[in-house]
């Protein structure tokens, strides 16, 4: 039926809402590679959307820069929302492994990167009367993924649409559980090397007398 | 050799006497000077007001008060310094200083320089002839007699009364507590006075909240003026829901959610009354510039904020968990710079009429009793370029006096504020090249530019001074300045595209070039 090339899939999900992410189930296609350079990309795109858009559009102190937040929100929240959603939807008889998960889902962002890109390109020509373009290019691009992300986990596990609206939402509770249970992990860790460098000052202590 | 050690000991002894002087000149205010970025941080900026002098009472010649024989003695022990004195104010047209002296129960009159031409602790044509801890002063002029309102806190009442000669004051009018259902409160210790042009009387009391209150000149109570808002918060809020399910009873018990009363007020030369709350960190209405009916012109619901004091939660915060800004005080200026007393930290805040601020400086006491600090700043007053701020502990006044840098930034805020953007674009790069830090002077530069039509130059200062709004407007001009410059030159370019994508389509169709241009040579 469809022969494309990897990009070329990557083109037909996008704008084939409906249709595309069945088509690439039946056509086993989709590249986990590019899936990760579609993460990586949006990573890059909230970067910009921080540090270039035009002066009048820039909000709060540019003197301080802090990357981690931004690697938080786009490579920990993606992370968590593909293990949050395989780990839900094989309790809910999904169909998709954690493969498939992660390339629909990388492919579903790619709107919402490209609206991002465009609105920070526009951002440097555009006055503050006319925010109103770069808003709606902004908004459009996260309405198409929203749409392309509830029809590709649709595919993904050959659900119903009221069973995928179910399974998102539980899949955001599975994420709040992750990182949550992240966040007590790596304050326990801490205590626990605390302990041990307490230990180790205390011996280096003894020894030196 | 002799001739080189000869050298070497004048160019030592040249050294060291420079060390010396510069040593002394280093001699620096006690007070770090700082003004805030765009970003609400404390930046270092240099000192735009110097200590000039500090005046005691015997500076003021208050010994002439208890000396028999002189013109101005009052009684044997009358006290030779202030004491606790709750009020300085400057009359301009006598070129006069009053204190209203709270601590001995008495209003004194000095000349420019501070020294004491007339006392007052006797009311004549009274029922209660002296004063008793009067807290609020303010004077003008009619018929060149002094008229001296006075906020005779403990005798519960206001006074205006006319001091007919330097020693001899004669009440006129008194303003006492209204007996109207509309007056709810059960005190009447007015603090503060105030009187506009048409004679109301304005008495600060301050178990009142509606705002100040005010009297007609005849002494009638005509109802309350100003009053401060609510201040929104979610303790607020969550009363506002509890009320909606409570009973009378429940009700009854509640707290109410009151506003802040004011503190002190101020006139301006124009007839505009500016308030100060000193409530701790009040963050709404600390302080507002009043038109006739009462209103707020800076009005916080149009969007500005306006921000007076310091900026607790940015900086001193961090160094002080228990710091808190109390505004005591405030002062409008010749120049209409609206100079704010905070009791808290004792320092003043300058602003102008945009609430920019220009300079903060003086300083509670540290250890050191060192000129330029307070321990109970309690009024702010201005006269020409200097600041006067009495202290009721300290008992004295401090006369601050602004420094060659204080000058300079008044030249250009002064022009910058009347609209002359280009003529204060001198005095802007004098303040740049003195203080790099100065935020309103890249506002004032960048502003300057836009004027003048250097759109690009004005977009550079307004990216400095992180004005994003300004610095639109100068991009808007901008990029019609490009679009316009460029435009016949981009149409030229566009169409000449399009010919040779339509000539490169033709010629491929027919197969003059491409592949079948190819595989035709190929056969």
């Amino acid at each position: 039926m469809y022969e494309f090339s990897e990009l070329g899939w990557i083109k037909h999900v996008v704008f084939h809402p409906v249709e595309g992410f069945e088509d690439l189930r039946w056509k086993k296609k989709g590249s986990i590679k590019y899936a990760f350079i579609i993460v990586g990309l949006l990573f890059i795109a909230m970067v910009a959307s921080e540090r270039l858009r035009g002066f009048q559009y820039t909000k709060g102190n540019q003197e301080i820069f802090n990357v981690v937040p931004l690697i938080v929100q786009s490579v920990v929240y993606f992370a968590t929302w593909v293990i949050g959603n395989w780990s839900i939807c094989t309790l809910l008889d999904g169909e998709g492994t954690m493969k498939r998960v992660c390339i629909n889902s990388a492919y579903a962002l790619v709107p919402y990167i490209v609206g991002t890109y465009i609105g920070v390109f526009l951002s440097n020509f555009m006055t503050l009367d006319e925010s109103v373009w770069v808003n709606t290019v902004e908004y459009i691009g996260l309405g198409w993924s929203v749409v392309l992300m509830v029809q590709g986990m649709k595919a993904v596990h050959q659900y119903s649409f009221s069973k995928t609206i179910l399974s998102i939402v539980l899949t955001l509770v599975a994420m709040l559980i992750i990182l949550f249970l992240a966040v007590l992990l790596i304050s326990l860790f801490q205590q626990v090397y605390a302990f041990f460098y307490q230990i180790y000052t205390e011996i280096t202590y003894r020894i030196r007398g | 050799m002799n001739k080189l050690k000869k050298m070497m000991s004048i160019v030592l002894g040249a050294g060291l006497v420079l060390s010396a002087t510069s040593v002394s000149a280093f001699a620096d205010e006690p007070y770090v000077s700082y003004n805030y970025d765009a970003w609400y941080d404390a930046v270092p900026s240099q000192s735009g007001y110097r200590v000039d002098e500090v005046v005691s009472g015997s500076s003021m010649n208050l010994l002439r008060l208890s000396t028999p024989g002189d013109d101005l003695f009052m009684s044997e022990n009358a006290s030779a310094t202030i004491s606790n004195a709750k009020d300085l104010f400057y009359e301009p047209e006598l070129d006069e200083f009053w204190i209203a002296d709270s601590g001995n129960n008495r209003i004194l009159r000095l000349d420019k320089d501070l020294k004491l031409v007339g006392a007052y602790d006797k009311l004549k044509d009274s029922v209660i002839e002296s004063f008793n801890d009067p807290t609020g002063l303010y004077v003008t002029i009619s018929d060149g007699k002094p008229v001296v309102y006075i906020a005779d806190t403990a005798n519960a009442r206001a006074v205006r009364a006319i001091a007919v000669s330097s020693t001899e004051m004669i009440s006129d009018q008194e303003f006492v507590k209204p007996e109207t259902d509309l007056y709810n409160s059960k005190t009447f210790n007015p603090t503060k006075v105030l009187a506009d042009s048409g004679g109301n009387v304005y008495a600060v009391e301050s178990s009142i909240t509606q705002g100040a209150v005010q009297f007609a000149p005849n002494g009638e109570f005509t109802g309350f003026y100003g009053a401060n808002r609510v201040e929104v918060t979610a303790a607020v809020i969550a009363q506002k829901v509890w009320r909606m399910f409570a009973s009378n009873e429940q009700l009854a018990s509640m707290e109410r959610n009151v506003n802040v009363e004011f503190a002190n007020f101020d006139v301006d030369n124009e007839g505009f009354i500016y308030t100060v709350t000193e409530a701790a960190n009040a963050s709404q209405d600390a302080v507002k510039k009043l038109n006739p009916a009462g209103y707020n012109i800076w009005n916080t619901n149009a969007g500005n904020s306006y921000k007076f004091g310091d900026l607790v939660e940015f900086t001193t915060a961090e160094v002080d968990p228990n710091f808190a800004t109390r505004l005591t005080d405030l002062v409008v200026s010749d120049n209409m710079n609206i100079n704010v007393l905070d009791y808290e930290s004792g320092r003043v805040f300058q602003y102008d009429q945009e609430n920019n601020l220009l300079f903060v400086f003086g300083s509670k006491n540290s250890t050191s009793d060192q000129k330029g600090t307070f321990i109970a700043p309690n009024a702010v007053e201005s006269r020409g370029d200097k600041i006067y701020v009495i202290d009721g502990k300290k008992n004295d006044i401090t006369i601050f006096v602004e420094t060659q840098f204080g000058r300079i930034v008044h030249e250009a805020a002064g022009l910058y504020a009347e609209g002359k953007y280009e003529e204060a674009k001198d005095p802007w790069e004098e303040v740049l090249s003195r203080d790099g830090g100065y935020w309103l002077a890249y506002m004032g530069l960048g502003k300057a530019e836009l004027n003048s039509g250097n759109y690009e130059k004005a977009m550079d200062y307004f990216e400095y001074a992180e004005a994003d709004v300004s610095y639109d407007n100068a991009y808007q001009y901008y990029r019609e300045e490009v679009i316009s410059k460029y435009f016949t030159a981009a149409i030229i370019v566009l169409v000449v595209i399009v010919i040779a994508i339509i000539v490169l389509r033709i010629l491929f169709k027919k197969g003059i070039i491409g592949k079948k241009a190819k595989a035709k040579g190929g056969k």
